[in-house]
């Protein structure tokens, strides 16, 4: 059992980047007071825009660019709902999901006769770079802004008690933001890197899925580390299952990260305390 | 009035869309029409679409109004025709009743979760409607697989609604099940429990209800709903199971009922302006190349042209 685990890992690390940037991002959105479902929305726009993005310049830095680009979009809409005219943050984050996937779907019809959606393997070294970033770096950062800096303590004032902060939207604004460009990059990853391209409905449930690991890991970068971790190990499993055909139906095995993560959500032990001010 | 305006609106945004593949927004609007309610072929195909997309959007309703955020109606609708299906070798009447309740147990799962650990429905839910897809792609290339064993889809029903015409009697049904759900929450104590619980729950809990018992009321009455939409797109429409079976249709009801403004009888207007919707985009797809996942856009225009005009906005 050790060594299959031990076999999954590197693959776990890796498959489970884009996952990793969606939950830091939504980490600090949620410590601002706002649950982002339309993070499903934004990954995927992003994976789409990344595509493009490197199409056109065939370079991959500018397919992260443009799929950040993509995601800050589809975060200003959220935006300018949920923190403009304070709508409700379900609806809203619903609505953005559908139009995400109306959006590309309807671009991915009106381009599917070009090659634009079979992009080269990307380098190596940039590959290693954003996992690098988003297992090492990122999570350091956010430990320093969050936690560490007065800029932090005022996000997370506005999820936790809004009414002593003066400018409130200015702090949910930059969380958006923050979001926007890990989330982003995650999306751009998803389509440059772990596949060759972009597909309809490609992110399959990983912003839902980072919004439960946001919960599981209580709103701390630790959590958020250890949860994605978990469930990384869970899902690369399902290859070695499946490599190792030990029986177990294929479309069971897809269902596999949706059930763990159902099984991650019930895990949540003990005094869970969400900020205060959440979806508010 | 704000809700007419705000589908009319999304219609006019939704026919610029033409513009970006190069063709003119009238055309696109005209083949919309056309394809919607221009014909008695495609009023029926209108209605059809309005079936599943009603009991559906009731579904969504039921929850909102009491505070259940159940987005969880796709899965349930799956659950609802597998479900079905099985049943269907006893009878429709069976095949129905067993629709509603695989409904109502699969969104239970998401109330247990809560009630146990806390888990919050609006992330369960999701997590099971991606369940469900796979247990239905396992289901038409294993179990239920059609005898032939030649494509990834179940063999036909053994039994069907009764039909008229190109309609079944599912458009009966989901009338019944609109008018019932008015007067479940408008006519009786149990619908003022659970409106008052949607209001405000803690002040619900003050006034002596179980707010507990209105979450598994409301998500298992939601359920049923989605469940019995899932049973009769089976029974009367496609007859049997593939694995794009359920369509968006669980997702779709969460606009409708948007649109409706939660009201189980607005929910009939609502959910024949989406069936008119997909119906005509569906055409859009067949004759101009355009995708039909312009619905799924105009869906999304909707609620957010709605919350512009002041609805899903918080009260404080």
């Amino acid at each position: 059992m050790i060594d299959v685990i031990l076999h999954a890992l590197p693959i776990a690390i890796i498959a489970s980047t884009p996952l990793l940037l969606a939950v830091e991002g939504e980490l600090v959105v949620q410590r601002a007071g706002m649950i982002n479902l339309g993070i499903e929305g934004m990954m995927l726009v992003a994976a789409m825009t990344g595509v493009i993005g490197q199409q056109l310049t065939r370079s991959a830095a500018a397919g992260f660019v443009a799929g950040i680009a993509g995601a800050m979009v589809v975060a200003a809409l959220f935006g300018v709902f949920a923190i403009r005219y304070r709508a409700d943050q379900i609806v809203t984050g619903t609505a953005v999901n559908l139009l995400a996937a109306g959006a590309t779907g309807f671009v991915y019809q009106a381009l599917r006769g070009g090659a634009l959606f079979f992009v080269p393997p990307m380098p190596e070294q940039v590959q290693r770079l954003v996992v690098l970033l988003a297992w090492l770096v990122v999570p350091a950062a956010l430990g320093l802004l969050l936690w560490m800096s007065r800029f932090g303590l005022r996000l997370r004032a506005a999820g936790e008690n809004p009414e002593v902060l003066a400018h409130v939207a200015r702090y949910r604004w930059c969380a958006l933001a923050i979001e926007a460009l890990l989330a982003g990059t995650g999306g751009a990853f998803l389509s440059l890197a772990l596949s060759s391209g972009f597909a309809e409905n490609m992110t399959a449930g990983r912003g839902f899925i980072a919004l439960s690991i946001v919960i599981f890991g209580r709103w701390n970068v630790r959590g958020a580390i250890i949860g994605t971790a978990l469930f990384g190990i869970a899902a690369a499993l399902q290859y070695t299952l499946q490599a190792m055909n030990i029986g177990l139906p294929y479309h069971l095995l897809l269902a596999l990260p949706y059930v763990v993560t159902l099984l991650i959500l019930c895990g949540i032990a003990g005094r869970v305390r969400a900020p205060e001010a959440l979806g508010r | 009035m704000r809700q007419l305006a705000a589908a009319l609106l999304a219609v006019v945004l939704l026919s610029l869309c033409a513009l970006a593949v190069g063709r003119s927004p009238v055309e696109l609007l005209r083949i919309l029409t056309l394809g919607s309610v221009g014909s008695r072929f495609a009023i029926e195909g209108t209605l059809l679409k309005s079936i599943p997309l009603l009991l559906t959007g009731l579904s969504v309703a039921l929850a909102f109004r009491a505070g259940v955020w159940n987005i969880g109606g796709e899965g349930q609708f799956i659950t609802g025709a597998i479900a079905a299906l099985i049943a269907s070798h006893l009878g429709v009447v069976p095949a129905i009743l067993a629709s509603m309740l695989a409904g109502a147990v699969w969104a239970s799962i998401a109330t247990l979760m809560r009630l146990w650990r806390n888990a919050p429905e609006v992330l369960t839910t999701i997590l099971l409607n991606f369940t469900a897809i796979h247990l239905l792609g396992w289901c038409v290339n294993g179990p239920l697989q059609e005898r032939s064993a030649q494509y990834p889809q179940s063999d036909l029903a053994g039994a069907s609604l009764p039909v008229a015409g190109e309609l079944h009697a599912g458009i009966v049904i989901a009338l019944a099940a609109s008018v019932a759900s008015w007067f479940l929450l408008y006519r009786t104590a149990a619908g003022l429990r659970l409106r008052a619980t949607g209001l405000n729950a803690r002040a619900a809990a003050w006034a002596g209800i179980n707010v507990n018992a209105q979450l598994v009321r409301a998500m298992a009455i939601s359920g049923a709903f989605a469940g019995l939409a899932g049973g009769i797109e089976l029974l009367g429409t496609t007859h049997r199971l593939f694995e794009r079976f359920a369509a968006g249709y669980g997702y779709s009801g969460i606009a409708v009922a948007l649109l409706a403004q939660l009201h189980p009888l607005a929910t009939v207007a609502s959910a024949m302006f989406f069936g008119a919707l997909a119906t005509g985009a569906g055409e859009l797809q067949r004759t101009a190349g355009i995708s039909s996942s312009i619905a799924v856009f105009g869906q999304a225009v909707i609620i957010l042209l709605l919350i512009l005009f002041g609805s899903w906005r918080s009260r404080d």
